[in-house]
Parts: structure tokens; C-alpha cells; sequence
């Protein structure tokens, strides 16, 4: 067993209310990266899913903070280290992209200046080179012309393209891991695939470890390797993408995948998960899906189950499936 | 023999493009969003209308409900044009063609309360005060909510909640056409299969006519009769959902298809061995100079 690259043990985000209370959004979340595997975040609004990665990144923005656990990468703990170390890490070994390509841009500057600015906080390198470094990133990411398209400004590309040029800003300085956050759910569906299967090609030829967030399971189910599933700030469910997907054991992921219908099979009524997701604040001392989920029983609710391992798979219910 | 309730005849919508400056310069252009399509709509189907952003499918749903005029052509309603039925007064029409909109938050009113909402809406139906009351209540049963909701703010509402309310608001109308417009693009996954039922029974249970406008295929197959395939502003594929999903003829619709996440099926790449875990490959440098 390899060593794990990012491991996050035990985080707990939290925000403070405007009675100064404390509310917590992450509860107590573990799950780790090995070198070169993917692996899909999945969860509805309010799992806490983002916030989590946020929290990795270090960039929770107030009210927002991590009140505990640890986030090691490479052993380093990340939650330990001051903003210097961070702003080194952060674009060079560990790179994000956001949902919103279009918000995640300067649209004041040309796309190349916004790349070779990366590259040259982190690499050291002359202008030429720099130049060279972001026409190669933008050319790997499926981008024509690249040299000609570095005096573009995010506004003369298409939505797809301004992902691309994120993606290409991402792997510039080749990091170890990259953090992509719903990056599709703005894209249309064929571009949505496009992306999707850039990620799939670079993590491939780069080895770049890949944490891929979404709240779509099937789409996540076509490029990871694993699925760590999320509610109400705690995960729930931690499998091999086979495992997941054909034999899931938490209620909740069974039905995440039930009730998103396919385009083969009978039609009917599709599968609904009764109530809302939980609200900040107000979630159950026990399982927080317990409220909708219909195994549940009345110690459900009061008692949370531990995330018990069985065969590299985690599950924390106490009526698996 | 009944005619299509809901026609668009040779229809198409321009918008101009380019600021004013171009304008005064003579070099204004204009946006197709919709150029001449034709479309029938007999009562009780229920239409999906598929495509990616700029397919003009917005549009359309924008045209049918009256909300936007078309630069050419015609747009009937149980035969007669909506020009002639809205140049004396619109009420007849808006009545009986409604509209769902994508993002619930900002199509209410956040200051209102639900109740006050639906019930300026029951007004302007002319039902009077005395029984508004029974009718918020009858509308909200009608969408699955409890009378509980009434005196909330939407902002205290779930999105799932919104989105039932702005079915209720449309639904109070007695509408013959329902337009949704994206209706649970905006929800969660859990909630999506819901309000997607609720519309598959409140279709049959009231006899509606329901334009569903959606980029996802998958519901489309599950609620939809009928699919209209639209690319930049044309139709290009329309005929019984399951016969164009199952058989796809134009290139366009099979590309959708390809395009939609079929989970595990759908990978391009090999499943990793799981014996001694993921060996990381060796790392390729991409820039040739270290």
C-alpha cells in the first residue's frame, strides 16, 4: 500500500453564527488520495463536500474556518502551515478548478498573462520561457493555435475553452494533485463530456492524482477510481467505483443513483428521496440522512454510526444494504 | 378531429447585436435565435424540448408564452394568433398559457409570503376573497405541500418547496398550456425526481398540455411523449421521445446521447486493478526542459 498523498483526517469545518454560536458544515470527515488515483467527492448542497476541499486548499473564506482535524499532504500538515508555505503549495503541487470558468478569470487580462503569471510565481522562470510553458499547457489542453491564443481575453472563448484555459493554468506548473469542483455543471452536456474525458487523458499522462467533486455520480463513475460519498457533512460511503456503482450499502447512495433516471430501461415513475436535504444547524444527532432515509430505524437518529471498513470499502449506517 | 393547441407557424426571433456605437456606424447585426421553425402541439402532450444553450430553445418557450413577440411568423393558440388574441388584452392568453421557471428564488417575490403570492394570483383569476382562502390550500395539496406553508417567506422555503410553489402560481391560472422552462436544473438530484413526478402526475390528473424545456435527456425520456431536438435555432429531429432517443436519425441527437454520463458503462477508461491499489504511473514531464 502506497503511501497517501493527501490524507484529511478527521476535518470539521465550522461557521460562526450571528448568535456566536459555532456551525458546523464538516463533522468529522476522513478520506485520503494515493499518488496518481481518482477519486469522485459526492454529495447533494450542504454535504459539505466543497467546503471540505476548500478547507484543503485553505481557502474558506470568513465566516467559514476549519475548526479541526488535520489536512496532511505529503505528511505535511496543511491546516499547520503558515500562508507562505501555502501560497508555494498552492497552483504549483496542488491546483484547483472551479465551477464557474467565466467568474474564475480576470477578464481584464489576456489568458497568457493569467498563465504565465503562475508559472512565474512558482517556476523562476524568464518571460520567454514562461510564455513557451503556458503555450504548451494551453496546446495540451486540446486548445488550436495555443501561441496565437495567449493574447485572447477570457471573453473571445466559448464556456468549454475558459475551462480548458483553467485546466491548461492548472497543470502549467505540474502539480501532483489537481481539485476540480463541479467543473462541468456550467458546460453544456457535450462539452461537459469533452472536459471530463481531458481529465480522464491528463491525470493519464501526467499521473496527477485527481479529486473530482460533483453531485453527479454517474458522471463521476466514468473517470475515478473510488467514490467517497457525502451528507450532511460526514461521509457515508467510501468504495471502489465498481462497488459504488453496482453494489452500493449506504440507503442514501442507492437512492442518489436510483433516482437519477437513465437513458435505457423502462419508463416510469422515477425513484424520489422523500424531504429535503438537511439544513445547517439542524441535523440529527445520529446518521443525519435518517430522517429520509426508509431503512431507518428509531436508533438511527440518535446514535451516528462509525464509518466501518470491510474490503477497502467504508459504509457508516447501521442498516447497510 | 381536434386541431394543435399550441402552433408556431414559420416562426423566427432576431435580436440586435452590438452596442450603439455600432449602430451609428451602420454595422448593427443581428442574433437568430429562432429562424423559422414550425412546430404543432396537440392537447395533452407533453413535449420535451431539448438542445444546448443558444439552441433557441428559451426562446421558443419565451414566444409560447407570450412573453416575447416573434421578429416573423405566427404563434396560435387553439387556431387563432396570438397577435390578434393580445392586441385588445392579454388576460385571455397569459391565462391559459403558464410558465415554470429555472430559478425559483428569483421568479418570487421575496417578500411575499406564499400565501399573498398565490392568492394576488387567485385575484387576478377573479376568485373572490371568501374562497381564496380554501384555494391556497387546494393548491398547495394540489403540489404536495402542507397548508403550513402559507405565511412563509420563500427564503424559508427548500428549492424544492420554491419550485412547487411556482408550479401552484402557475396551476392557479387553470392553465391549458404549461411551459417549465429548466424546471429542476437548479436542484438537487433528490429533489429533481420529486418535482419531475409531481409534473408526470399533475400532466395526466389535470389533462395538461406541457412544454418541458430541458438540456437533460434522461428526464425527457422518463416524462416526455414527444421530444423536439433544436440546434442553433432550428429544429433538427422531433417525433415520439423513445423512438428518436432509441433511434436517433440526425447527427446532432446522437451526439446528446453520447454525450450523456452512463456511469460505469460509460468509461473510456480501464477500471484500476484493485490488488496491490493504484500504482501510480510514472509522472511524463509535459514541458521537455526540467
Amino acid at each position: 500500500m502506497s503511501p497517501a498523498l493527501l490524507s484529511v483526517e478527521g476535518l470539521r469545518v465550522g461557521f460562526r453564527s450571528a448568535d456566536g454560536g459555532m456551525i458546523e458544515a464538516v463533522r468529522g470527515v476522513d478520506f485520503s488520495v494515493a499518488p496518481g488515483e481518482a477519486v469522485g467527492i459526492v454529495g447533494e448542497s450542504g454535504s459539505g463536500k466543497s467546503l471540505s476541499m476548500l478547507a484543503v486548499m485553505r481557502l474558506l473564506g470568513a465566516p467559514a474556518r476549519a475548526t479541526g482535524g488535520r489536512v496532511l499532504f505529503d505528511g505535511e500538515d496543511l491546516l499547520a502551515a503558515d500562508e507562505k508555505r501555502m501560497r508555494a503549495l498552492r497552483g504549483r503541487d496542488i491546483a484547483m478548478v472551479f465551477q464557474d470558468p467565466q467568474s474564475s478569470l480576470n477578464p481584464a487580462l489576456t489568458i497568457g498573462r493569467q498563465i504565465t503569471d503562475v508559472v512565474r510565481a512558482h517556476r523562476g522562470v524568464s518571460s520567454a520561457e514562461a510564455r513557451r510553458i503556458a503555450a504548451e499547457a494551453l496546446e495540451r489542453v486540446g486548445i488550436r493555435e495555443a501561441g496565437r491564443r495567449l493574447a485572447s481575453y477570457p471573453h473571445e472563448f466559448s464556456g468549454g475553452m475558459r475551462q480548458r484555459a483553467l485546466i491548461a493554468m492548472a497543470i502549467a506548473c505540474r502539480p501532483r494533485l489537481l481539485i476540480a469542483d463541479e467543473p462541468t455543471t456550467a458546460l453544456d452536456v457535450t462539452v461537459q463530456a469533452q472536459i471530463v474525458d481531458l481529465i480522464a487523458e491528463l491525470r493519464r499522462e501526467l499521473g496527477l492524482a485527481v479529486v473530482f467533486i460533483s453531485h453527479n455520480l454517474q458522471l463521476v463513475a466514468e473517470i475515478v477510481d473510488r467514490v467517497v460519498v457525502m451528507y450532511g457533512g460526514k461521509v457515508v460511503e467510501d468504495g471502489p467505483v465498481e462497488a459504488i456503482e453496482r453494489a452500493p450499502r449506504h440507503p442514501y447512495t442507492g437512492l442518489l443513483k436510483a433516482c437519477v433516471p437513465s437513458l435505457s430501461g423502462p419508463v416510469g415513475p422515477l425513484t424520489a428521496i422523500e424531504g429535503a436535504p438537511p439544513r445547517l444547524g439542524r441535523l440529527p444527532a445520529g446518521c443525519p440522512f435518517s430522517p429520509r432515509c426508509p431503512d431507518a430505524i428509531e436508533s438511527c437518529a440518535s446514535e451516528m454510526p462509525a464509518l466501518i471498513a470491510e474490503a477497502g470499502h467504508r459504509t457508516a449506517c447501521w442498516r447497510p444494504r | 378531429m381536434t386541431g394543435p393547441i399550441l402552433s408556431l407557424r414559420g416562426v423566427s426571433k432576431s435580436f440586435p447585436q452590438g452596442g450603439l456605437f455600432d449602430r451609428l456606424l451602420g454595422r448593427d447585426s443581428r442574433l437568430v435565435a429562432l429562424d423559422d421553425v414550425s412546430l404543432d402541439v396537440m392537447r395533452g402532450d407533453v413535449v420535451g424540448i431539448v438542445g444546448e444553450s443558444g439552441s433557441g430553445k428559451s426562446t421558443l418557450a419565451g414566444l409560447a408564452v407570450g412573453l416575447a413577440k416573434p421578429t416573423s411568423g405566427e404563434v396560435l393558440l387553439d387556431g387563432a394568433p396570438m397577435s390578434e388574441l393580445m392586441r385588445d388584452h392579454a388576460g385571455p392568453w397569459r391565462r391559459r398559457v403558464q410558465m415554470v421557471f429555472q430559478d425559483s428564488s428569483s421568479a418570487l417575490n421575496p417578500r411575499k409570503s406564499v400565501a399573498r403570492c398565490l392568492g394576488e394570483t387567485l385575484a387576478l383569476c377573479g376568485v373572490p376573497k371568501t374562497q381564496r382562502d380554501s384555494e391556497i390550500t387546494d393548491l398547495l395539496t394540489l403540489v404536495g405541500l402542507g397548508p403550513e406553508i402559507g405565511p412563509r417567506l420563500p427564503h424559508e422555503l427548500s428549492g424544492g418547496q420554491r419550485q412547487r410553489i411556482g408550479l401552484a402560481r402557475a396551476l392557479a391560472m387553470k392553465p391549458e398550456v404549461l411551459i417549465a422552462d429548466e424546471p429542476v436544473s437548479a436542484l438537487d438530484v433528490s429533489l429533481q425526481a420529486q418535482v419531475i413526478n409531481l409534473l408526470s402526475r399533475l400532466t395526466s390528473e389535470l389533462g395538461l398540455t406541457l412544454l418541458f424545456i430541458s438540456h437533460d435527456l434522461a428526464l425527457v425520456r422518463t416524462l416526455c411523449s414527444r421530444i423536439v431536438v433544436m440546434r442553433k435555432g432550428t429544429i433538427v429531429e422531433q417525433g415520439p421521445c423513445l423512438d428518436v432517443l432509441d433511434r436517433p436519425q440526425h447527427p446532432y441527437t446522437q451526439a446528446l446521447i453520447a454525450a450523456v454520463p452512463k456511469g460505469l458503462a460509460g468509461r473510456r477508461t480501464p477500471l484500476p486493478v484493485r490488488a496491490g491499489a493504484a500504482a501510480p504511473e510514472p509522472r511524463e514531464d509535459i514541458h521537455g526542459a526540467a
